[in-house]
Parts: C-alpha cells; sequence; structure tokens
C-alpha cells in the first residue's frame, strides 16, 4: 500500500515529462506540414512564369512580379465571374437558412404525431450517400431545359438543408417553454412566434450557417461544372481551366494570384466567423470534406 | 352548476383542443412544407427514377427510342474490367485513406488536448485553413508541389539524390490523393475530436489518476472507451466520403480536355467510372446502375459498422453535456 504511495507520483511525471515535449513535437512538425503547401502557394503566385519554369525552383521568387494579379483580373472577365459565384452562393445561402431554420423550428417547438418519424429522414440524410441523387438530378434539369441555368442553386436553397436543419433543430431545442408560452398568451400565432422571437434569438446558428453554407457553393465546382455553361458558370470552374498565353501554354503562377484572389474572402471569413465555423462543424458533424 | 353544463363547458373545453391539435398540425406542416416537398423532389424522385433509369438503355437524347432492358445494366457492371478496377482502388483508397485520417487526427486532438499546451487557438486555427480552401484551390496547392518537373516536392527530394523526377500525379496519384485529402480533412476530424475529449467529464480522469492510473492506463481505460462513440461516428462518415470520392482525383487528372478528365490508372476511382459513364459515353443507364450498386454497399456497409457498435461503442447510461445522436 505505502509503497503503491510512493510510487505513484513518480510514475506520472516520467510520463508528463515525456508527454510534453512529445506533444509540442508533433504538433509544430503538422503545422509545418500544413503551413508549407500554404506559404508556397502564396509566395508562388507572385512569381515571373520564367522562374517557375527553372530548374531546380526556389522557394522564394527573387523578383516578386504583382502583375500577375493583374493579368489574373484582366485576362479573363474575372469580376464578372465573380458576380455569378456571389450571385448564387447569396441567393442559394438566405433560401437554405430560412427553410432549414423554419424546419428545424417546426422540428424542435411544435409537437405533433408525425415528428419523430419525419426527423428520422433527417438523421437518415445526414448519412445516406448524397450522391446517388445528382446524376439523376442532372437527367431530370437536363429534360426541364434547367441546365445552363441557375434555377438548380434556388431550388436546392428551397429545399433546405438536412445538414442545418439539424443544426437549427438541436439550438432551438434549448430555448425555455417560457419564451413560447408567453408569445401564445399573448396572442402570438407560430409564425410570430418563429419570427419575432425565436429568430432574432438564433444569430449564432443563423452565422453558422451562413458561413458554412455560402463557403459550400463557393468552393463547389462539379455542380457549375455540370450543370452550368461556360457563359454562366463560377470563378470556380474558370479557375480549374486557367490562363493559357497567345501561345496556348498555361501561365501557372497567373493562375496562382487568380486561385489566391478566389480563396481570399473565404480565409478571411473564417478568421472573423472561427467561432461559427468551428461550433456548426461540431454540433452538426458537417466536415469541410 | 347543472350537469348538463358541466358537460357542456368539456365539450368546448375538448373542441378548443382539438382547433388547438389542427392549427398545430397546420403550422407543423407548414414550416416544414419546403424540406419536405424538396425531399421528396429533389431525393425520393431522382432516386426513383434512377432506378428506373438504370433498367433502360437511355442515352440522354432519344427518350422514345431507349428500350427497358432490365437487369442488364447490372450484370454488365460484373464483366466490367474498368468497373473491377476502380472498385479496388477505391477499396485500397478506403482501407488507406479512413483509417490514417481517424488515428492522426486524433492522435492531434490528443496532443492539442494536453494541459497547459500553450497556443492551443493558434494550432488548432492553423490545422483548420485547408478545410476552408476551396477544392479548385487545393488542386492548385497541390499540383505546384507534386509536379513531376517543377514542383517543389521533387525539388527537395533532388537535394538528396539529384535528377529525381517521381511522378507523384500520374503512376503515385492514389497515394499523393491520400496526402492531399488528409491535409484538408486534418481541422474538421481534430475539431470534432477536440471537442469530444472535452466533454469528457474531469472527475472520471481524477478518479483513475487517484487508482493510480498512469498516462498509457488512463487513455486505455478512460479516455478511449469515453471516445468511442465519436470514433465510430467519424468512422462511418469518413468511410461514406471516402467511397464517394470524385472532385479530387478529377482534377488531379493531367490533362485539361473538357468533361474527358480521366485520370491514371492509380487514382481511377469508381465514382469517376461511373461519371465519366455518362458524361462521356452517354451511357445512362449504365452509370445510374453503377450509382445504385454503390448506394447498395455503401448502405450495407454502413448497417453492417452499426451491428458491430455494440461490441466496441461505450455508451453511458446517462449522457451529461454530451451531443444528442
Amino acid at each position: 500500500m505505502t509503497a503503491q504511495i510512493e510510487k505513484k507520483p513518480y510514475a506520472i511525471s516520467t510520463g508528463r515529462l515525456l508527454q510534453r515535449p512529445a506533444a509540442y513535437g508533433s504538433l509544430a512538425l503538422f503545422g509545418l506540414l500544413v503551413a508549407v503547401p500554404l506559404v508556397y502557394f502564396l509566395v508562388t503566385s507572385f512569381k515571373p512564369m520564367e522562374e517557375y519554369l527553372t530548374y531546380p525552383p526556389r522557394f522564394f521568387p527573387t523578383r516578386w512580379r504583382v502583375e500577375n494579379y493583374e493579368a489574373a483580373v484582366t485576362m479573363i472577365p474575372y469580376l464578372r465571374y465573380v458576380g455569378h459565384s456571389l450571385f448564387l452562393g447569396l441567393s442559394n445561402t438566405i433560401l437554405t437558412v430560412v427553410t432549414s431554420a423554419m424546419a428545424g423550428f417546426a422540428f424542435a417547438r411544435i409537437n405533433v404525431p408525425a415528428r419523430t418519424r419525419l426527423f428520422t429522414i433527417i438523421i437518415a440524410m445526414l448519412i445516406v450517400p448524397g450522391i446517388v441523387v445528382q446524376i439523376p438530378q442532372f437527367i431530370i434539369f437536363a429534360r426541364l431545359k434547367l441546365t445552363g441555368t441557375w434555377w438548380p442553386w434556388i431550388l436546392w436553397g428551397l429545399a433546405a438543408s438536412p445538414f442545418f436543419t439539424f443544426m437549427f433543430r438541436q439550438f432551438f431545442s434549448a430555448f425555455p417553454k417560457e419564451l413560447e408560452d408567453a408569445a401564445e398568451i399573448d396572442g402570438c400565432g407560430s409564425f410570430r412566434t418563429f419570427w419575432s422571437i425565436f429568430i432574432p434569438n438564433a444569430k449564432p446558428a443563423i452565422a453558422t450557417a451562413f458561413i458554412l453554407n455560402f463557403a459550400g457553393v463557393w468552393g463547389d465546382y462539379v455542380n457549375p461544372f455540370l450543370f452550368l455553361k461556360d457563359a454562366n458558370t463560377t470563378l470556380a470552374v474558370k479557375l480549374q481551366i486557367g490562363y493559357l498565353s497567345p501561345h496556348g501554354e498555361l501561365l501557372t503562377t497567373t493562375v496562382l494570384a487568380g486561385a489566391v484572389l478566389y480563396v481570399l474572402p473565404l480565409v478571411v471569413t473564417f478568421f472573423l466567423g472561427q467561432r461559427y465555423v468551428l461550433e456548426g462543424v461540431v454540433t452538426s458533424g458537417l466536415s469541410g470534406r | 352548476m347543472t350537469s348538463i353544463q358541466l358537460l357542456g363547458r368539456q365539450r368546448s373545453a375538448r373542441r378548443r383542443k382539438s382547433t388547438r391539435d389542427r392549427r398545430r398540425t397546420t403550422s407543423f406542416y407548414l414550416f416544414v412544407a419546403p424540406w419536405l416537398l424538396g425531399f421528396v423532389l429533389l431525393s425520393v424522385a431522382p432516386l426513383c427514377i434512377g432506378f428506373f433509369t438504370s433498367l433502360t438503355n437511355y442515352d440522354g437524347f432519344d427518350l422514345a427510342g431507349s428500350r427497358f432492358i432490365g437487369m442488364d445494366n447490372y450484370t454488365r457492371a460484373f464483366t466490367d474490367d474498368r468497373m473491377a478496377l476502380s472498385l479496388s482502388r477505391t477499396l485500397l483508397w478506403t482501407a488507406i485513406n479512413t483509417p490514417l485520417w481517424l488515428v492522426v487526427t486524433f492522435g492531434m486532438a490528443l496532443a492539442l488536448n494536453q494541459k497547459g499546451i500553450k497556443g492551443q487557438g493558434f494550432f488548432r486555427t492553423l490545422y483548420y485553413m485547408p478545410s476552408i480552401i476551396p477544392v479548385v484551390g487545393v488542386v492548385w496547392i497541390w499540383k505546384i508541389i507534386l509536379d513531376n518537373n517543377f514542383g517543389l516536392l521533387n525539388a527537395i527530394i533532388s537535394i538528396f539524390r539529384p535528377g529525381t523526377a517521381v511522378p507523384f500525379l500520374s503512376i503515385y496519384a492514389l497515394q499523393s490523393l491520400s496526402a492531399i485529402s488528409l491535409w484538408t480533412g486534418l481541422g474538421s476530424g481534430m475539431v470534432i475530436f477536440l471537442a469530444g475529449l472535452q466533454n469528457i467529464p474531469e472527475e472520471l480522469k481524477e478518479a483513475a489518476r487517484i487508482d493510480g492510473a498512469n498516462v498509457l492506463q488512463l487513455f486505455r481505460h478512460v479516455t478511449l472507451p469515453m471516445m468511442t462513440p465519436v470514433i465510430f461516428f467519424q468512422l462511418v462518415l469518413g468511410l461514406i466520403s471516402a467511397f464517394q470520392q470524385l472532385v479530387l482525383p478529377m482534377l488531379l487528372a493531367p490533362g485539361q480536355e473538357a468533361g474527358g478528365w480521366n485520370p491514371p490508372k492509380s487514382s481511377y476511382l469508381y465514382m469517376i467510372h461511373a461519371y465519366r459513364q455518362l458524361f462521356v459515353y452517354q451511357r445512362y443507364g449504365y452509370s445510374t446502375a453503377l450509382l445504385w450498386l454503390l448506394f447498395v454497399v455503401i448502405l450495407a456497409l454502413t448497417l453492417l459498422i452499426f451491428r458491430t457498435a455494440r461490441y466496441w461503442v461505450f455508451y453511458e447510461a446517462e449522457v451529461e453535456g454530451g451531443r444528442e445522436r
């Protein structure tokens, strides 16, 4: 018994002693592995094309060519494609947030017999592979002549997202019952209660849904690639094709400059709204993959 | 008060209750209507139409001329060599990528959750950065690193072995894909594990320490069992998304021809094969049949994992502050 008590602090402290440096070491190593590609991406966007094509490549440019950025926004109608991405992102996001909050509110606060069964569908949709639906949706939209238009984004927005419905449901479930009762006594219908009591108090959840959904649409490649045509596609598709010189060579460093500008708004939004992003990822299990 | 009056009052109360019930039902369905309609029209209907298409030889144009060919598209899948290749690559990809992602993100969450680690917020932000970058950006970032001739990685290897040009994007495309996928999924996985670790009640660890448990024992008998629900959840999500991987191999494929993305053999994943059937060869029926097969495989696998849950996933009788799922 006494032997045990004597041994205990010793055993813990060796473990602790090894633990701390090991933790810092692995954190720093992975930090480096994460950061180096990002830094290399940024500095290469300033390289003159000749310098990118020299062998062996150097990490930092010897001459910083800011003109890459000028070329990136003038060689193609860059701002027009920004506009397309922005329009699709905002319209789809606003609709998705509204319809998901509505459904989430109903699942959290309005008790009807079918509620549990319908909510099971939401849970199932979180797990069921969505990719199986994409090609059939393409077939349907193509027959309805909706491919090549922005209508699919409006329809997807109107249809709510199971992820955010789930998130709003969790969020609204935590509201005190008295809030609702008071509203009901004051003669508020469900819509008034939702709109003037629940929505104003749901800013964190709205911010999370807004940021994550907007980032999703802005970053999406497959849907605009499949559903839109060159004239009305998004920045993502345009940047994937890249910029070609008059001789048909790929101007890699100019594309990188365009890509930095494309990525930047999301990085800034992430820094500003980090709390909401991380919270949303944790509560909905919606990962960035 | 007479009994008739009492009866009348009861009846009107009941009527009031039933109108309230009815009003409640109406408003519930009004609130969920957009989602429910969308679910039927944009999920159930495509699923059914997809299944119906898989039984025909529809080519995308000639609806009148397409015929019902029964299970032919399904039997065809089993004699298709490219399908066999894509399936084996996808199984390999899933077998490499999912465990790697789980182990690394869990390990990093453990490292980050140590008591007294400084800069926790900084590291969390840094690790999460790649997850916020859109896939087109991710692909450009990695193309300039993995390029055969001008890539950074080959330049670094050349310092030790001059003249190295490892074909990371063709022969080793699957391995490169795993690295990229890990890089982008690092933050999101870690954040979820970290939240799980922070939900473990401090009393449990304290009790184990008082009983004389060392660091390894603490991990084996307290942390790990308490984390099994999170590991389970991440495993299911990781497997499902690994099977559906499409965009990374598509965009990393060399060559820029529109719609004709043709990844090298190494990263020729199942979804690539299914998409190419439709967008390159206009085999609508075969493509949707391949999707349905994948759907069934993923569903079966998910159910199988759910079945194993009771042997290794630890659920507390009462969860405090835990996530409800």
